[in-house]
């Protein structure tokens, strides 16, 4: 603001100076009364020699042009050199601007209308082109989420499956592994009855042998003794499953 | 003359410039007339070097100056009256323009403080000649008895009236436009300078007997000096958007 009030007021103060300096040519224009008059009489002189010398026919028209000094030139009547010389500008002027002047102008605020428009034409292409590319990027976006959604619940039915699977494999593992522990357990028994009873013969008949001597044959013995053992274990089975049942 | 002790000097003598060259010849070459050769050479400048510069997406300098003067011929002259038919005057209104500115402008220059169309020949030349662009215009476009017809019974007008229109329009058309046209642009520039070298004179005056009066009407002049360059553009503008006037009507009577 004091910036463009200080341009102002020295921009005023230029003006100001111009005028004062420049005003007088304001009022110079043409001729004074005085100074026609004068002019005139020295006309006379140089070609006369002195006012004295004219003759009658050469003082009327130093009377005629003493007088045109006096007289006022209308000034709304049209000077002839200044029409045909500003009639000539003008038509000068006008040939120049239809031929070149004029044209020129106007083709380069054409071009330059022609650019701006291409300009925003182009702009509006980007445009469309970057939205559409967009809308690409966004519809690609989607249907990779519904690939991945898709392939996070492949994911998940194969892990279930899997799970299930295992979960299965690991069940029969697992009775596979019971009966033949139950197996194993079972033969274990029947080794370890088979070990007993010979032992427990063994045991038995030597204390037989001992308490009898030797008149017992070893072999009907072993058959006496099986014979009993099979009846305990009999009785021992039945009187298990007799429990159980 | 001297008026209140104030030397003037006689009215004609601010206008009738003494003869340069060609004294007493047709050819007569003075400050009016050098305004105009001056006013066309700047125009043409102006014109020649806004179409040489360079293509630039925001005109400065002369192409701006340029450029803004064909901008607002176009948009505030031929379109507001003319209408798109008018483009095709776009050259002589442009030239007429920027022509009658220049001459009018030069009454504010420092060391030439004389607007050329203060002098009667310009002004009606140019309006002779606009009234005879209009009339053909007004001839090629509606026929000569179209013409005739539109131009002196206006329609819409009561037969009745047509005594009093016809020969209105016949006077007003045909003889006082010309001279209209050229009286007010030469009227207005003749007493913005009537107005410009009174208070010159005024101001130096005082300024020979006392130093502070001589202020105001310094003042004043300043003022007028600004308000003559409105006035300057204004007549430029008033004469160029009338001659569109006159040619549109001759177009386009039903307007």
């Amino acid at each position: 603001m004091a910036r463009t009030t200080l341009r102002l007021l020295a921009a005023l103060g230029v003006a100001a100076a111009a005028l004062a300096v420049a005003a007088g040519p304001a009022w110079a224009a043409g001729e004074t009364i005085g100074g026609c008059v004068i002019e005139q009489v020295h006309y006379v002189e140089a070609e006369y020699g002195s006012l004295d010398a004219l003759d009658k026919k050469a003082l009327e028209k130093f009377e005629d042009d003493l007088e045109g000094c006096v007289e006022a030139p209308s000034p709304i009547l049209p000077e002839l050199d200044e029409i045909i010389w500003g009639g000539l500008a003008f038509v000068i002027l006008f040939a120049f601007m239809w031929w070149k002047g004029f044209p020129a102008v106007k083709r380069a605020m054409d071009a330059r209308s022609e650019k701006i428009r291409a300009d925003l034409d182009a702009a509006d292409t980007a445009k469309a082109d970057a939205m559409r590319t967009k809308s690409e990027y966004e519809a690609q976006l989607a249907d990779a989420k519904t690939a991945a959604a898709a392939i996070i619940d492949e994911a998940r039915v194969q892990a279930d499956q899997l799970r299930q699977d295992l979960q299965a494999r690991a069940e029969t593992d697992i009775a596979e592994q019971r009966s033949r522990a139950a197996a194993d357990i079972e033969s274990s028994r029947r080794q370890a009855i088979d070990d007993l009873r010979g032992e427990v013969a063994a045991i038995a008949v030597g204390a037989a042998e001992r308490v009898v001597g030797a008149s017992l044959d070893a072999d009907v013995h072993r058959s006496l003794i099986d014979g009993y053992i099979d009846d305990v274990a009999g009785a021992g089975t039945n009187g298990t499953n007799g429990n159980g049942g | 003359m001297r008026i209140l002790a104030l030397e003037f000097p006689p009215v004609s003598h601010l206008f009738d410039w003494p003869t340069i060259w060609f004294d007493g010849t047709p050819l007569a070459v003075n400050k009016t007339v050098l305004i105009y050769l001056a006013a066309t050479a700047a125009t043409m400048v102006l014109f020649g070097l806004a179409g040489r510069t360079r293509e630039s997406l925001v005109p400065v300098g002369v192409q701006h100056v340029a450029e803004s003067g064909v901008n607002f011929i176009e948009n505030s002259v031929v379109m507001q009256t003319i209408g798109p038919d008018g483009k095709r005057f776009m050259p002589f209104l442009t030239s007429m323009f920027f022509f009658i500115l220049f001459s009018n402008i030069t009454e504010v220059i420092p060391f030439i403080q004389f607007p050329a169309n203060s002098r009667m020949a310009i002004p009606i030349t140019l309006a002779l000649l606009v009234w005879v662009i209009y009339n053909v215009v007004g001839v090629k476009s509606q026929g000569v008895f179209g013409y005739l017809k539109n131009s002196l019974f206006p329609p819409g007008v009561p037969k009745v009236l047509y005594v009093i229109v016809t020969p209105i329009e016949l006077v007003s058309t045909f003889v006082v436009r010309p001279f209209s046209l050229a009286i007010r642009l030469w009227a207005n520039m003749v007493a913005g300078h009537l107005l410009l070298v009174t208070f010159a004179i005024l101001t130096a005056t005082l300024w020979d007997f006392f130093y502070v009066p001589a202020a105001l009407p310094f003042l004043m002049l300043i003022a007028m000096t600004a308000f003559e360059i409105l006035v300057s553009v204004l007549q430029a503008f008033i004469f160029t958007i009338l001659t569109a006037v006159y040619i549109g009507g001759s177009m386009h009577p039903e307007h």
